[in-house]
């Protein structure tokens, strides 16, 4: 009974501590592991892949290879084997053509094409068209590249078969050119560092971090006193307005925005009433609509917290603010902000890490441009980068990199704000109870 | 500085909690009002400070009607029951939020601080954050604060209701003297008929949102004007029994009582339903106009012994009595009441 007991508290902690682990601790680690290798939809994220591809062929040239080697690797020879003949059979070419075939030319390997067919010529039941021909010639053509080889042994034997035998050292050098699978590597760090592109968008996350910071926290602060200070009718329904941002889905909020700032659009109707001409706001100012669209939902969260904790305040608290003299304003910036201390920094800090990890609203309303970076966010680089991009080359482990330096600036950001805001004395003293 | 109440009504919607309340309050007076929780005390000092707004009505602080003003710009100290200290300012910094309101010099400001604060002996508690101090701490800061831009008027709601016993009778004279030093027109607001008899010069007893009687601590206890006054006011409380009046006395089951002279004729005619009122120390074994009865509660106070006296007609009365006790629970004993010193309340509760 004491043992079990002993293990209880743990026992209860276990969904959670699993549900952590699971979804929180393996991703962050995992993402860190894949971030030290050179994973892309080009390599697979699975094991060995050994392939002579005509990228191979160019890297070899470049190499201190034999010539001649690297030559027959692109190569073709026509074997007449077995498994050549059994295709034939099940073509549609004569029995009689490929019953000669088989008699006559069974085991000859041939350097090219036209030797195989000048051979085919000599025959007295010969395919008579160019297209036989050339079904003969698929049938029996033998050739490395473009074959993928798992094991290295696999690889030797494709290289046999196409008549290539190499020593250890140079069979090493080609296994290593031909591996096609990902590769450990530090290559992304020191890729990210390197990259012009890298300070380019850290500059475009800390601006719309900052700004949209500043826009959200301090609309939230301001509608909360300002319904604070409203009777509480008209305060609930200009809550529950603010609220709709947070509430409607984001494609739809995203696709008003777009309606209204499109050259025919609400923006531009109403402009035109005073001789503007229509244009498509989003493209000339897309950090503004990027900065309010992202501004309007935090706001709307920041204005309940900040409104539950005016209201619990102690109303006495106020009154006698109000008989010390001071005046809406002064009792804002003497009693309120200091006594909201706390649920500030927690929305300031909450709102810095989402929004440096969100970027959907970005990617649904300018997608990173207009042009090239323009707009384009860590965040939304690194799904750029891994998930879904232009030139089709899914970069994994580099996406995982810039993933893993998101979470280190977010780490280090939340405990800058923790130091900021005095944490451990927000907390130590305690409040008068009332 | 007088205060002067006309017609003063306050609703909250549909609820009327003040109707046409009308009290004057005297320069450097210091008036109690007391009642049952719920009679409108607060809501009154409330409107008096301007943190509620006046329904209708008038209030003047001297020559000048302040009805409409808000509280910043009336010179008014509040102490609150909860105290409202400002949790994330010091001790000196909550002393002295008024004057920098009010954009004081900081020099002055030090200077009024420091005096407020040798005036209350809290010299060394002015590092300290309100969380770190005792309730009679918490309550001479929330004292110093309203007292220290010299207001014309102190409003004090409850200020003593969070103390402890021992406490509580420290800050009624401490408050006392420092109301007649700073000489400031004061509103003690409270449901502790002692705290308002001790410090007060006149208390205004309220009910039900009007005022019964305004008058001395004697006034209320030896006058009062009706039933529930002087079934306020007196701890432990008055007695009450229904009777009729019979050939010029008050007649129950078990008691008779004979009528005082000034209402024996005019006041009262024979077969009228009145009732009488005894407070406990005028029912004593040795008082003229017997009573008989059962005891029925023995309560030991020290140095104070409380009877229930319980009559045939089922009537309980209350006796106090100094010394030892006289007698055990169940003995039927035969008592006096002091005539001249009972009151007699007509069918209206109005005292005859």
């Amino acid at each position: 009974m004491r043992g079990i007991r002993r293990f209880l508290p743990a026992l209860f902690m276990l969904p959670a501590s699993l549900s952590v682990t699971l979804f929180f601790v393996i991703p962050v680690f995992m993402t860190f592991v894949f971030s030290f290798t050179t994973m892309s939809s080009d390599t697979g994220i699975l094991g060995s892949r050994y392939i002579v591809s005509e990228a191979t062929i160019r890297t070899l040239k470049d190499g201190d290879l034999d010539a001649a080697l690297v030559r027959q690797l692109d190569s073709r020879v026509f074997a007449v084997n077995e498994a050549g003949l059994a295709a034939l059979r099940k073509s549609n070419l004569k029995p009689t053509v490929v019953k000669e075939i088989e008699e006559k030319l069974s085991g000859k390997v041939y350097a090219s094409e036209k030797q195989l067919f000048a051979a085919l010529k000599g025959l007295s039941n010969r395919p008579r068209s160019f297209k036989d021909r050339k079904m003969v010639s698929k049938a029996v053509v033998q050739t490395l590249k473009n074959r993928e080889f798992t094991t290295p042994k696999e690889f030797r034997a494709g290289l046999a078969s196409i008549g290539i035998e190499v020593t250890d050292d140079v069979f090493d050098v080609l296994l290593e050119v031909a591996n096609t699978s990902w590769k450990w590597t530090t290559g992304n760090y020191s890729e990210l560092m390197a990259s012009d592109f890298t300070w380019k968008i850290l500059a475009n996350t800390a601006f719309y971090v900052v700004l949209t910071l500043f826009f959200n926290v301090g609309l939230a602060l301001v509608l909360a006193l300002v319904t604070f200070y409203m009777p509480s009718g008209q305060s609930k329904f200009f809550r529950a307005v603010w609220l709709i941002p947070r509430v409607s889905p984001s494609v739809i909020y995203i696709m008003l925005w777009r309606w209204l700032s499109f050259d025919g659009g609400f923006m531009s109707y109403i402009l035109g009433f005073f001789g503007v001409q229509p244009e498509n706001w989003l493209n000339e100012f897309p950090w503004t609509f990027v900065i309010m669209a992202n501004g309007f939902v935090g706001a709307s969260m920041g204005m309940i917290i900040f409104a539950s904790a005016v209201v619990a305040i102690p109303a006495d608290v106020l009154h006698a603010a109000e008989v010390d003299g001071a005046y809406p304003w002064q009792q804002v910036r003497r009693i309120i902000l200091p006594l909201m201390a706390w649920p500030i920094l927690f929305i300031t800090t909450y709102q810095t890490l989402s929004l440096m990890t969100s970027f959907e609203y970005i990617l649904l309303l300018t997608d990173g441009g207009p042009g090239f970076f323009t707009t384009e966010v860590w965040a939304l680089n690194a799904y750029h980068t891994a998930l879904s991009n232009y030139y089709g080359n899914l970069r994994y482990g580099f996406g995982a990199t810039l993933a893993v330096v998101l979470v280190a600036v977010g780490i280090a950001m939340s405990l800058i704000y923790l130091r900021l805001f005095d944490f451990k004395k927000l907390v130590a003293e305690p409040q008068i109870e009332n | 500085m007088e205060i002067r109440l006309e017609k003063f009504c306050k609703s909250f919607g549909p609820v009327k909690v003040i109707e046409d309340l009308d009290l004057t309050i005297g320069d450097c007076e210091m008036i109690a009002l007391l009642g049952p929780s719920g009679c409108g005390k607060t809501t009154t000092l409330y409107a008096v400070c301007g943190i509620h707004r006046v329904t209708s009505g008038r209030i003047w602080f001297g020559d000048k009607d302040v009805t409409a003003l808000p509280p910043q710009e009336k010179n008014v100290g509040v102490v609150f029951q909860s105290f409202a200290l400002y949790p994330h300012l010091s001790v000196y910094e909550n002393i002295a939020f008024p004057l920098r309101i009010r954009k004081d010099s900081r020099a002055d400001i030090e200077r009024k601080v420091n005096e407020m604060a040798g005036v209350l002996h809290m010299e060394e508690l002015l590092d300290r954050r309100p969380g770190q101090l005792s309730g009679g701490q918490q309550q001479r800061v929330a004292l110093a604060r309203a007292l220290v831009r010299r207001p014309e008027v102190l409003l004090m709601d409850e200020p003593l209701a969070n103390l402890d016993a021992g406490l509580r009778l420290e800050m009624r004279s401490e408050i006392r003297r420092i109301q007649r030093e700073s000489g400031c027109t004061s509103i003690l607001v409270t449901h502790d008929q002692v705290e308002a008899m001790s410090m007060c010069d006149r208390i205004a007893l309220m009910n039900e949102g009007k005022i019964q009687q305004i008058g001395s601590p004697d006034d209320m206890y030896h006058r009062p004007e009706n039933k529930f006054i002087a079934g306020f006011i007196g701890n432990p409380p008055i007695s009450f029994a229904d009777g009729k009046v019979e050939d010029g006395c008050f007649v129950t089951e078990g008691l008779r009582i004979e009528l005082p002279d000034r209402i024996k004729g005019a006041a009262v005619s024979a077969g009228q339903n009145i009732s009488v009122g005894v407070r406990p120390e005028y029912l004593r074994p040795d008082f003229a106009t017997p009573i008989e009865g059962e005891i029925t509660f023995i309560e030991t106070q020290g140095r104070e012994v409380l009877y229930d006296l319980t009559l045939a007609g089922g009537q309980v009365f209350r006796s106090i009595q100094s010394g030892e006790q006289v007698c055990g629970v169940g003995d039927r004993i035969r008592w006096g009441i002091d005539a001249d010193s009972v009151f007699f309340f007509g069918e209206d509760g109005n005292r005859i």
